[in-house]
């Protein structure tokens, strides 16, 4: 697959642009921040167009362009002590507990869990949950299968056990 | 709870945020299509700061480079012999500092966030750290600023003055330049003198980018 035109790539943006989304929430926690790493993300997109490369799926590449411009911002914004502490964002899960149901309690659980995680495992753990295969994850984050195998087992593990606690 | 139950509430996420609404992606879409916005982006983007601080550092460097050449230049004899040689030393060590910052800009324009993320992540890293060497080499210059006064009329005539107050103090600061180019490493992270010289706030990010380089070694070769 080429390289699309700028309609095309607007309309690819469109229809991944949950990955987007959820790229944002897992490394930024202020919604003003959230913007500028979507805007950064799109342009980041847009300007390395010029390196995809047609061999790959554009998800995979997307993923790839997506998670280290996050990984970066979130670096830049930790540095210069702009993300906004966990806490205001397990106040905001606590505050939802009452009105919300089981269900939502427990998107936003993970959503806490997996912005617990050291930026590389969140990124991994977005991919094993947008169900990429093992393979795709090793290729997006240059590590062997085998070791991406080992590393999910433990945090899903992990995430288990903390739903577990909290539950109890 | 199994593992097909958190996949399960991730995709019920996909639809929580579509609801929510929380970022307004289709406003910027929509700015993005008016292309000629595209330039007012980039000069927003919070990563191309790193990029811009660079550039001034260069900028500033080079007019610092041209001014003391002209002082050399216009300085040639040899009653301002040491003048010439302090201002030429420091001359060389501040290029050599620019060119290692140029040679920075170019890799973070050739910077591909297409590779892996491991990969792309580290290369930025080495980057920040290597800012510590160019702190090494310029404090190379430290002493050079104490023989800038000198003169061979000085060194002849002014006796105990020159050889007891000036010249230690030189071989002091020449002494500490030395020792601090060869210490100053992360071997000595945990040594008291390090942290005072780089605890402070300015210093975070080349001790984050140290640790974050580790954190990506490890996360390879999948140590906890």
């Amino acid at each position: 697959m080429a390289y699309p035109d700028k309609a095309g790539f607007l309309k690819l943006i469109q229809e991944n642009k949950g990955i987007i989304f959820k790229i944002c929430n897992a490394y930024c926690y202020s919604p003003g921040h959230r913007e500028d790493l979507a805007q950064e993300i799109i342009y980041q997109l847009w300007k390395s167009g010029q390196n995809f490369n047609p061999d790959f799926k554009f998800s995979t590449w997307m993923y790839r362009v997506a998670l280290n411009v996050a990984i970066s911002f979130y670096r830049k914004e930790k540095r210069s002590g702009d993300v906004i502490s966990l806490s205001t964002h397990t106040a905001e899960i606590e505050m939802k507990e009452d009105d919300t149901n089981e269900h939502e309690t427990n998107i936003l659980l993970l959503q806490q869990f997996i912005n617990e995680l050291k930026p590389l495992d969140r990124a991994l753990m977005i991919l094993y949950l947008e169900s990429k295969s093992y393979g795709e994850i090793a290729e997006i984050l240059g590590i062997t299968e085998t070791n991406v195998a080992t590393k999910i087992n433990r945090i899903k593990n992990n995430l288990k056990q903390k739903f577990s606690t909290i539950k109890e | 709870m199994e593992a097909d139950e958190l996949k399960q509430i991730w995709q019920a996420y996909d639809k929580k945020i579509e609801e929510a609404r929380i970022l307004n992606l289709q406003s910027w879409v929509l700015n993005f299509r008016a292309f000629e916005s595209i330039q007012m982006q980039k000069a927003k983007s919070k990563l191309g700061a790193l990029l811009t601080v660079k550039w001034i550092a260069v900028i500033l460097g080079i007019a610092w480079v041209a001014f003391l050449v002209y002082l050399i230049y216009h300085s040639l004899s040899y009653a301002n012999i040491f003048f010439v040689a302090s201002a030429s030393i420091v001359a060389i060590i501040t290029s050599i500092a620019i060119v290692v910052y140029i040679r920075h800009i170019v890799i973070l324009y050739h910077i591909n966030n297409c590779e892996s993320i491991t990969e792309t992540q580290k290369k930025l890293a080495s980057l920040q750290l290597s800012t510590l060497w160019i702190v090494r080499i310029l404090l190379l210059q430290m002493p050079f600023y104490t023989t800038f006064f000198y003169t061979p009329y000085m060194i002849m005539h002014e006796g105990l003055r020159f050889w007891l107050i000036s010249l230690p103090v030189t071989l002091l600061f020449g002494a500490l330049a030395v020792w601090l180019y060869k210490n100053i490493n992360f071997k000595n992270e945990d040594k008291k003198w390090f942290k005072l010289l780089f605890n402070s706030i300015e210093w975070t990010s080349i001790t984050k980018a140290k640790q974050f380089i580790k954190e990506i070694e490890d996360f390879k070769n999948d140590r906890q």
